[in-house]
Formats: C-alpha cells, sequence, structure tokens
C-alpha cells in the first residue's frame, strides 16, 4: 500500500489541473493584495467580501480537481479510484493551506476578520467544491465533469445568500449578533461535506446512470 | 461530359457565397436550443420567475410608482447573465474539449464565422428575458394602483445586461481556450460591481454609470421629471458595448473585411457616445426644478376639489387624489364638531433636492387645515396619512402636533384608525417599532408623534368596543377631547374606559 502511493504521487502529481489551479489561486491572491494596496473599509466589510471572493475563486478551480481524461481506462486497475482521488486531494491541501496562509497575510492586521471563524468558511467552500465534483464523478459517466461543476457551484455561490430562510443564514458580517451561530453551522457544513466527499470517492459496482450519456461505453470512454 | 463541368463550378461559385451565412444562421438556432436547455440556464429562468411571481406583487406595497418599476425589472436579469455568460462560454469551449476541432476545419464554416453563430445563439435568451422583463413590469403597470411614468430606456436595461453578458463569454472562449476563465472572470467582476472596488465617484452621474446597473439609494419615489436618469444614453451605452465585445470577438478568431472593420468602429462609436453623454454633469435646471418641487411644490401640481376639500398632486399622482379623499372622509365622519364639515387641503410633497440619492425629511406645514400627503401608498402609508389628517383635525394644522403629548393622542390614533379593516394591525404598522402595546413612535408624512404605553392601552381598549358607541361619544365630548392639556386619564373617562394609571410623559 505504502509502495504505491510512493509510486503514485509523481504521476498523479503530474496529472493535477495545474494551470487552472494557479489562475485560481492567482486571482484570489490579487483579491487579497487589492486590500493592502488599494486601501480598505474600517468597518471590515469589504475585507470580508475580499476574502469570501478570494476562497470563491479558489474553489472554483478546485471544482476541476477531480476531472481525469483517463478515468475510463483507470477505471479497472487494482488501484482503486479512492485512494487516487485521495491522493489528489492529499496533494492539494498542503498547498491550499499556504495559499490561504498568504491571502490571510495579505489583508491588512486592522481589517483582518475573525481569522478562525472565516478560515472555517474557507475549508466549508473548498471542501464543497471537491465535493460537487466528486458527486458529479459518482453520480454520471463523464471523465471530465468540470466545466458543469463549476457552473453549477458559481450559480449556487451567488443564489445562495439571497435564499436562505433567516434561521439558516450563512453569510454574515462579524458585527452581527448571529455571527457565532452561522459559524455553527458552517462547521456542520463542512463535518457533512467532508463524511460526504470521503462516501463519494470509491468507484461505484453499478454505476446510476443521469443524463444523456448513458450509452454503453468503450474501456478507453469514447 | 465537357457540360457538366462548365456548369458545376458556376453552381458551387453561387453556393459558396450564398450558403455561410445560412449556415451561421443554423448554427446559432442550434445553440440557441442548446443553451436554453442547459441545466443552469434552465434553473437560472425558474430562479428568476420565482423572483419574479414573489417580488413583483407587493412592489411599494401594491401602488407603484412606474418610474421606480421600470427600475425593479433590472436586477433579476443579472442571474441570467451570469448563467448565460457561462454557458455560451462552455458551449465554444465544447469542441476543443471533445476534441472535435479538427473536424470543423472541414465544413464551410470558418472560425469567425462559427463565433458569429455562437455570439447570435445569445439572442433567443436575450429576447426571452426581454418578455419576462415586459411581463413583470406589465404585472405592475396594469394594476389598479399604478401611477407615473415608465422610461423604454430602464427597462431595455435587463435584456442589454444578458446580451452583454452573452458577448463577454463569447469573447472569453477566444482569448482564454480554458473553460475555468469564465467562472474567475464572473469573481473578478462581482468583485468590481458589488466589492466596492470600481471607481463609482459621489455624484449622481459620473463612473458609476459605466456599470450596467446603476441602483438608487432612496426608497420615496420622486416625479418623473426630476429623477433626470440618463436612461436612453446608458441603454445605447450598453448596446455598443456588448456589440464591441462580441463583433471583437469575431476579430479576434480570424475574422476580417471592410465591413467587420466598420461595423466595430460604429459599434465602439455607440458605446463611447453613450458612455459620455451619460457620465456628463447634471444640468442646472435639474437642480432647480428639484429644489423648487421640495420648497414650493404649489407650481408644479394640479389641484383637485371634493367635498369642499382641496387635494393638490404632482399631475402624475393625480389619479391618486380619489384614494385620498376617501381617507378624509372616513376620519371626518367619526370626529365632533366643527371638524365634520372642516374643509382640509392635502397638499402632497416630496423631498426631491438630492433626486434619488437620498431621503430628506418633509418640515410639517404651518398652514392651518393643511396635510401632506407623501408619494407612496398602500400598507402602513394609509394609516399614517390617515393619523395625519386626524391630528389635524384635532390640533388645527400640522405644526401644531410636534411636541404633542396629552390626552388628544388618544382622540386622534382612535379617529386615525377605527375605520380601516384591521385597526390594531395598521397600528402596529404606523408605529415605528411595529408594536401594539408600551410607548412608541408614530409615523406620519412629516414629523413623528409620541405615543406614551397609557395612550396605547387606551387606544387599543377603544378599538375593542363597537365603533358607534365610542364614535358617539367622541361627537358628544369633541370639544373638550380636543383641548389642549387634556390628560389621557380625562379622556379615557370622557369615553368609559379605564384611565392609565401614569401621567401623560413624553421623551
Amino acid at each position: 500500500m505504502r509502495l504505491t502511493i510512493r509510486e503514485l504521487t509523481l504521476p498523479v502529481w503530474r496529472t493535477l489541473p495545474w494551470r487552472g489551479l494557479a489562475a485560481s489561486a492567482a486571482l484570489g491572491l490579487l483579491l487579497a493584495g487589492a486590500l493592502r494596496w488599494g486601501g480598505g473599509d474600517a468597518n471590515g466589510w469589504p475585507a470580508l467580501t475580499l476574502l469570501r471572493a478570494a476562497v470563491l475563486a479558489h474553489a472554483l478551480g478546485l471544482t476541476f480537481l477531480l476531472d481525469d481524461p483517463a478515468r475510463h481506462t483507470t477505471a479497472t486497475v487494482p488501484t482503486r479510484r479512492a485512494l487516487r482521488t485521495g491522493l489528489r486531494i492529499a496533494l492539494v491541501t498542503p498547498l491550499t493551506a499556504l495559499w490561504w496562509t498568504a491571502v490571510v497575510l495579505l489583508v491588512p492586521s486592522d481589517v483582518r476578520p475573525p481569522v478562525g471563524d472565516v478560515t472555517l468558511e474557507a475549508a466549508a467552500a473548498c471542501v464543497l467544491a471537491l465535493l460537487a465534483g466528486a458527486v458529479a464523478l459518482r453520480w454520471t459517466n463523464e471523465p471530465r465533469p468540470g466545466p458543469s461543476v463549476a457552473a453549477a457551484y458559481l450559480l449556487t455561490a451567488v443564489v445562495t445568500p439571497h435564499l436562505l430562510p433567516a434561521g439558516w443564514k450563512l453569510f454574515v458580517w462579524p458585527q452581527d449578533s448571529n455571527w457565532h451561530a452561522a459559524h455553527e453551522r458552517w462547521a456542520w457544513l463542512l463535518a457533512g461535506a467532508v463524511v460526504t466527499l470521503v462516501a463519494c470517492l470509491p468507484e461505484p459496482v453499478r454505476r446510476m446512470r443521469i443524463g444523456r450519456r448513458s450509452r454503453t461505453l468503450s474501456p478507453s470512454g469514447v | 461530359m465537357s457540360t457538366v463541368l462548365a456548369q458545376t463550378p458556376t453552381a458551387t461559385g453561387t453556393e459558396s457565397r450564398r450558403t455561410p451565412w445560412a449556415a451561421v444562421l443554423a448554427l446559432a438556432l442550434f445553440e440557441a436550443r442548446r443553451l436554453l436547455l442547459r441545466a443552469p440556464m434552465l434553473l437560472a429562468f425558474l430562479l428568476y420567475i420565482a423572483w419574479i411571481v414573489w417580488r413583483t406583487p407587493d412592489f411599494e406595497n401594491g401602488y407603484p410608482a412606474l418610474q421606480d418599476a421600470d427600475r425593479a425589472t433590472q436586477s433579476g436579469p443579472m442571474l441570467i447573465a451570469l448563467a448565460l455568460l457561462v454557458c455560451v462560454n462552455q458551449a465554444m469551449l465544447r469542441s476543443a474539449r471533445r476534441d472535435t476541432e479538427r473536424h470543423f476545419a472541414v465544413l464551410v464554416l470558418r472560425p469567425w464565422q462559427r463565433t458569429a453563430g455562437h455570439a447570435l445563439s445569445v439572442v433567443p435568451v436575450v429576447l426571452l428575458v426581454a418578455v419576462c422583463v415586459g411581463a413583470q413590469f406589465g404585472w405592475m403597470a396594469l394594476g389598479s394602483g399604478a401611477v407615473g411614468t415608465a422610461s423604454v430606456g430602464e427597462l431595455l436595461v435587463g435584456p442589454l445586461t444578458a446580451l452583454l453578458a452573452g458577448a463577454f463569454g463569447v469573447l472569453l472562449a477566444r482569448l482564454f481556450s480554458s473553460v475555468l476563465a469564465a467562472p474567475l472572470a464572473i469573481v473578478l467582476l462581482f468583485f468590481l460591481l458589488f466589492g466596492g472596488a470600481f471607481p463609482a465617484g459621489s455624484g449622481e452621474r459620473g463612473t458609476r454609470w459605466l456599470t450596467p446597473i446603476v441602483s438608487e439609494n432612496t426608497s420615496t419615489a420622486i416625479p418623473s421629471g426630476l429623477m433626470d436618469r440618463p436612461a436612453a444614453w446608458h441603454a445605447l451605452y450598453l448596446l455598443g458595448l456588448a456589440l464591441t465585445v462580441a463583433l471583437v470577438a469575431v476579430l479576434v478568431a480570424g475574422g476580417r473585411g471592410p465591413v467587420l472593420m466598420g461595423s466595430v468602429a460604429a459599434a465602439l462609436a455607440l458605446a463611447l457616445t453613450g458612455g459620455i453623454v451619460q457620465t456628463g454633469a447634471l444640468p442646472d435646471r435639474t437642480t432647480v426644478a428639484r429644489a423648487r418641487a421640495t420648497n414650493a411644490p404649489e407650481k408644479q401640481q394640479v389641484c383637485v376639489r371634493r367635498d369642499g376639500s382641496t387635494y393638490c398632486a404632482f399631475p402624475e399622482w393625480k389619479p391618486r387624489t380619489a384614494t385620498w379623499a376617501s381617507v378624509v372622509d372616513h376620519v371626518r365622519s367619526s370626529a365632533g364638531g366643527s371638524a365634520r364639515t372642516q374643509p382640509v387641503l392635502v397638499r402632497q410633497r416630496v423631498y426631491a433636492t438630492d433626486g434619488l440619492a437620498s431621503d430628506g425629511a418633509i418640515d410639517p406645514s404651518a398652514n392651518p387645515h393643511q396635510v401632506t400627503v407623501g408619494t407612496g401608498w398602500g400598507g402602513p402609508r394609509v394609516p399614517e396619512f390617515s393619523a395625519a389628517v386626524s391630528s389635524v383635525l384635532v390640533t388645527g394644522s400640522e405644526k401644531a402636533t410636534s411636541g404633542l403629548c396629552d390626552g388628544r393622542m388618544v382622540t386622534i390614533m382612535w379617529l386615525a384608525l377605527n375605520w380601516l379593516p384591521d385597526p390594531v394591525k395598521s397600528l402596529s404598522n404606523v408605529r415605528l417599532d411595529d408594536s401594539v402595546t408600551g410607548s412608541a413612535i408614530v409615523l406620519s408624512p412629516t414629523n413623528p408623534m409620541n405615543m406614551t404605553s397609557g395612550q396605547t392601552s387606551v387606544v387599543r381598549e377603544l378599538l375593542d368596543q363597537p365603533r358607534e358607541s365610542v364614535a358617539a361619544k367622541v361627537k358628544s365630548h369633541w370639544a373638550e377631547l380636543t383641548t389642549p392639556k387634556v390628560t389621557s386619564a380625562r379622556a379615557a373617562e370622557l369615553l368609559g374606559v379605564k384611565a392609565p394609571k401614569e401621567q401623560d410623559k413624553c421623551d
């Protein structure tokens, strides 16, 4: 097992969608940097907006992480998909943590919102992005569902703040008395997303077929 | 044989000149159908229609001013614009992702013609948005309470925003071959437009008009002639910008030729003309007209006489004078003494000095028997106006009600509320904190009034009693009930309900 991981690390590292991840991370850094060099409002909300926009940008990059053009040819190899996908996530996690640290440090300390709580939001958003990709892989036959997942994720991110009922608010300002209650909800969301993500990792024995591409495929997916 | 050879090239010649545009159109229709049936697009339309249905009936309490209703159609299409940007971008990159790009090389369409086809495929979506905007506006405009004048320019903003987003999605696909570009561009755009990073300036005009949707902060309608929003120029600017972006995408895809270049120049000229004219300074005559409407509205108003009373309104609100008259009649019918027949002057007043930039307070009028009414109606506006009428009937003028803190408040509130269908709900509507117990501030079109906790309990008790019996007591004790310095305890005693324990004391 350990040997397999060591052997797999380099090939998996090479197959990660680096350009997309780099572009989204760079946009996130740019947004956070805009506050340092462009000046920010003192009441704290533009800083929070910026951090949320940066997280959204990065999460959109992560929705493409599980795209795998070779999916159909590797479906039958002895190394399970859970391991390969898990390895992808494991490789990206420290980089994301590093990126997040840089983003938080770019925000001037006097306008920085509570770091722990915002990190919780960021973690939940990133895991939800991975989860969206994993669900798309688990329930469809598409090797690269990234674009649809990104579109769905973006639409959800834009619409959710307006649709959540008053008792379920997630996007609140630090001055709001609901800040702690909202972050409890974020924590539950993160926990739920992690559990569902783990449940979605294995290759299904029988595939549920959704959508038009329900025809029989050759191993190469053509 | 030779005949066949001689004829064939001629046929192909005409074919090649005619076919591409038909093929571009066919591609546009095919892509439009696919675009409309994409899951994000369907979901966006579903949410947009739900938003219209949820939002429209209660807009401005069901009594919309059409100069505000047209702007209310603008934010919904943003959702469609977003979905359109992403979907059209993905549709353009589909051939690259599926590796069918090289198959297209053998077809009649060149890359720039395919780009043109994709750009045209957004048009049906834009038309659908226009239909939705029309339906939403029609719903508001056809209601019986609608007044005012709408602007076509404002109504076009929604569909044109969608067109601009579609064109932008096409251009992005031509510039970046990654499907990630569109979502990231949206994050950046949202940050620029809503995150406060756009150099919006502080004035009414200026660079804030360069954003697709220019919203206003105010909650009160003002006459349409005083708004002076350059809506038509803004629509022209959006159209020019969308055409420029789409044509630049065709250029990037390799389109050349004098017609295309000319079109790009014309579209750019449109965008620049609209953009420059709309950001120009506010004309002085608008500022003067606004100040005049705020300080001396009588010069611009039309007056209607009904049952001896005079109702003066800005011309656009003239249809509403009948509704005001019915409120005045109801309030007067429960009053006693000379107030039963007292003619009043109802004058509409607005704070228009800053245009739509801010809501300002209106000073109470010192003229005897003059009542102020605002531009809004429906919901809480009705009991607020009713309280203003009854306070003027009881005290003589609006100015006299400021600082009023005695038993007359009981009479004022009972007169204002007793005729309404649900008096207790109206009581909570008219109070600032929406309460029905304890002390509170009572809103009116001009200065607010104070209501102590004792007065509130007396008014609640009176509202629970049969209307006719209270009305009879009010009429028989009218002179004493309307004397200044009458205490709430005395008023309660006269009207036959339990007197409050505490003294009248206002903060």
